[in-house]
Formats: C-alpha cells, structure tokens, sequence
C-alpha cells in the first residue's frame, strides 16, 4: 500500500500533477503539429549531458536544458547546410548523442545503476526544489499557451495563410520548440530521458481519439496526464520501479481501451 | 471600402539566383476582379505569395491598400486538425485581437455572419475535416470576409469544388466587387476568367494582363499554356483549357 504520508511520495505526487500542466497544453501542440519525434528526441539528446552532470557534480537541469539548446541549434544547421529534412537531422543528432551517453556512462566514468535513473526516471531523487521549477514551468506554460495558442493553432492549420492572418509563424514556433524542450528538460527527473514522451505525448495523442474540440482534447490531455501520472506514482512505488516505465505501461493501457472503445463507437454509429 | 492594388516590374523567386516570377506589372482598381490564368509552375501562387510578403522579392514594388485576406487552395489546410466551421472563421480576427484577450463577442457574432453569407450557417460546429471541398473552401472564404480586408487573394477557389458551393461562391465574388474589394483570384478556367474585369496571364513571367476581350487570344493562351493548352475555337475567342476545369 503506498505512503501517502511519505514526504518522497508526497513530492512525486505534486510533481506529477505540476507536470501534466504543461505535458497536456503543449503535448496537445505536439501532437496536432506533428513534434512528438521532436518531443522524443530532445529528451533523449539530454543523456550525455545527465551523464556528465552525474559525474562532475553540476546540477542536472542546466546540463539537460543545455544539452537540448545545441540540440536545436544544431539541427537548424544541419537542416541549412546539408538540406536535410527535419526528421533526418533528428534522427542522426539522437542516435549520436544516445551513443555518446552510452560510452560516456558505460566507459569512461562507469556510472553503473545511475544510468537507469537518469534513463527512466526516479521518485525518490525528486527535490523540494525540483518541484518548485516544475511549478514555475507550469505556470510559464499556461501563459504561453494563452498568449501564443492562437498562432500555434492557426500556424498549424494552414501554414500557408498564417501571415496573411496576422500571426508570427516563425516566432511563435520557436517559442514553442523552446517550451517544449523546457518541459521535457523538467520532466527529466521524474520519468527519465528515455520517456519524455510518454508524459508529452501519450496523453495528449489518447485525449486526441476522444474528441473533435481543440479545447476538449486539451482539457482531456491535462486530465489524462494527472491521472495516469497519480497512477503511475502508485505503481512505481509499489513495484519499485522508475516512474516513467510505470507512466509508459499505464499511458499505453488507457491508450489502446481508449483506440478499441473509438473503434467500437465509429462500428457502432454507420457514417 | 476602397481596395485597388498595383504592382510594378515585379521579380522574385526562393531559389537563388533564378527567378520564380519576373517582369509582372500590372494595377487593379477598387471593385475589379482580376482573374490569374497559368500552367501549373507558371506563377499563380507564387504572385499571391509575393503580394502577401512571403516570397523574397529580388526587383520591383507593390503596392497594396493594406493587409490583403487569402484564401488558399482547401488541401493546404490541415484536415485533421480538431477545428469547426466556426473556429476557422474565426481566425479571420485574430489579427485585431490582441493576445492577452479572447476574441471579443462582436468578432465572434460576425464570424457566424460570415458563415451564414457563404450559406453554412446550419455547419457552425460541424468539423473543417467533414465538411465537402466546396464547404470547406467557403469556410474559408468566410474567414477572408472576417478580416474585412480591401482586397482578397483567392487561390483556386473553384476547383474541385461542387456546383453549389461554385454558385455561392462566383455571387459572393459580384457582392464583394459591389463593395469595392479588389479580388485576384487564381483559376485555370479561361471561361470564368473571361466573365471578370481584367485578366493576368503568366508563366514565370507575365504574358499579358487587360480586359479579357483584348487579352483571350489562342496566341496569348498558347504563349501562357504552352502543350497543356486545348483550346476550342468559337467565333475567334477562346473558350476553353482542357485542364483543371471545375465541376458544375
């Protein structure tokens, strides 16, 4: 049974409540514009930066977000330079630096069971403080999401007529790249490098099957992300494993009832 | 309303160094409707694209009496986003919106206006993506109307589209022209073009541009349309481009 008393459990718990904030505002951008490799990788390209942060006793945070920042500024170059497309340039920068974690890790400073906690997250390792910056990161994501979600939503629909709109397509994307990489950089702790996407993504895509309102999925997105976030502490705790593989099982579950009871609604109603 | 806009010597392309479009000049006076004709590649989005600031422009000037409404071609549009009829009219006054706010009721009143004037009033929550390519193409002309722009930039509004929504669409063309909105419109039917008041024909370049009477030759359509053109002689005119015709 879990401890609610805990103080270890009770962190994690707000720490997953703070966290589906911004996981189910911006995931829902990530999942109607199409970023979840993106979400994925910018997660995964943090590793060697945990990695060394571990070893050199810097604080894991600045060395994920500046692991994220070249990520970014290292895939528009390839992209300019080289011609190549968005996903390509991901794909190569995530492999390299999923390698490079892995030797750093594995062979140069030998961080042994550490590499499972940076991969896959760890509710014990959670801080007061790593709460308070998910709070602050929380509370920048709603108001960026208030102040920028029409340019993101009109961006997304018709890129094409965005400036005809009056909107700042190019700006307000990378706004939103940045607040993404933000959040998974956060998000790092709890769940690990390795499965950002489950708290960014998952939901947003399962709130996604249920509705055809902007609002609705967003609203549903935050929801699903408390709740299977909440479960997920349960669970973790309970069979002593990483938060982010207990989010992962549970996430996947609500996802595929939520794609069977789709499919048995749109059998149900002939169109 | 007073629209009217002018372009002058106008080039410009994305790859370096060579040229998309070159040699356009051309004025259109407020109430006009200016019907782009052109072989795919030949230029018709890439002016609309130059007018809306988004194609780098290497020579030349343009001159616009504010910031134009577009409509793009339907299949631009992302149909899988979970947007309605109404939540893409809307758009249309998200410029005059500012971000902190929500849209204000009288915007949110005219969108519906807009919708009932391009006849989905009864479509208002009914998803972008289920709606007809006719419908949605009104849906987002309803969208140029919110803007309240003097001039419209109309990407193949009638392709494709079914003969209600081609109906709706050409009378809400002559109601606006009433009220003095300069409207380019980029079609490959040579006949609708010839029922406007000035036609523009291109192909990387500006073949000639005047009233359609002096400008629908077979020679002029030939220079513009090259091997794609099918063109069925009637009393001198041209009649006809055996491509892209739309369904009526």
């Amino acid at each position: 049974m879990i401890d609610l008393g805990a103080p270890y459990i009770q962190r994690a718990l707000v720490e997953m409540l703070l966290l589906a904030v911004p996981a189910g505002l911006l995931g829902s951008w990530i999942v109607l514009r199409r970023l979840a490799f993106f979400a994925h990788a910018v997660g995964t390209v943090s590793f060697p930066g945990l990695v060394l942060a571990s070893a050199w006793g810097i604080a894991p945070q600045f060395a994920a977000l500046a692991a994220a920042l070249g990520f970014g500024v290292a895939q528009e170059r390839l992209q300019r330079a080289y011609r190549l497309g968005a996903d390509a340039a991901t794909g190569l920068l995530l492999v390299g630096a999923l390698a490079a974690g892995v030797v750093l890790a594995s062979d140069v400073y030998e961080s042994g069971s550490e590499v499972d906690t940076l991969l896959f997250g760890s509710l014990i390792g959670l801080s007061e403080s790593d709460v308070w910056v998910t709070a602050v990161v929380a509370a920048a994501a709603v108001a960026l999401d208030a102040g920028l979600g029409r340019h993101w939503l009109g961006t997304g629909f018709d890129p094409g007529g965005a400036r005809a709109l009056g909107l700042r397509p190019v700006a307000a994307d990378r706004l939103l790249l940045a607040a993404i990489a933000v959040t998974a950089v956060v998000a790092l702790d709890a769940v690990g490098a390795l499965l950002v996407t489950v708290l960014l993504v998952v939901p947003a895509a399962t709130a996604r099957l249920l509705t055809e309102r902007l609002a609705r999925v967003r609203l549903a997105a935050v929801g699903l992300a408390a709740g299977e976030g909440v479960a997920a502490v349960w669970l973790a705790d309970w069979l002593n494993v990483g938060a982010g593989p207990a989010l992962a099982v549970i996430g996947g579950v609500v996802f595929a009832v939520a794609a069977c009871a789709t499919a048995l609604r749109a059998r149900a109603v002939p169109a | 309303m007073i629209g009217g806009l002018a372009v002058r010597d106008l080039a410009g392309g994305y790859a370096p160094g060579r040229d998309a479009l070159r040699d356009v000049t051309f004025a259109a006076g407020p109430g006009e409707i200016v019907g782009v004709l052109g072989p795919n590649g030949g230029g018709k989005t890439t002016l609309l694209r130059a007018l809306l600031g988004e194609l780098p422009v290497r020579r030349g000037e343009v001159e616009l009496p504010g910031r134009p409404a577009y409509v793009p071609q339907t299949e631009r549009a992302r149909l899988d986003f979970p947007v309605s009829a109404f939540d893409v009219a809307l758009m249309g006054a998200y410029a005059r919106t500012p971000w902190f706010r929500r849209v204000a009721r009288r915007d949110r009143d005219a969108a519906r206006a807009a919708l009932a004037r391009v006849g989905l009033a009864d479509e208002e929550r009914t998803s972008f993506g289920a709606l007809s390519g006719g419908q949605r193409q009104r849906v987002l002309i309803a969208r140029a109307l919110l803007q309240d722009a003097p001039a419209l930039l109309l990407d193949e509004p009638l392709s494709g589209v079914d003969g209600v929504s081609a109906a709706r669409i050409e009378a809400l063309f002559a109601e606006l022209r009433a009220e003095g909105r300069t409207l380019l419109v980029a079609t490959h039917d040579v006949r609708q073009a010839s029922e406007w008041d000035r036609v523009l024909c291109l192909h990387g370049r500006q073949i000639d541009y005047g009233r359609p009477a002096a400008v629908l030759s077979p020679e002029t359509l030939r220079e513009t349309y090259g091997a794609e053109l099918i063109v069925l002689e009637g009393g001198g005119r041209a009649v006809g481009v055996g491509h892209h015709g739309h369904a009526h």
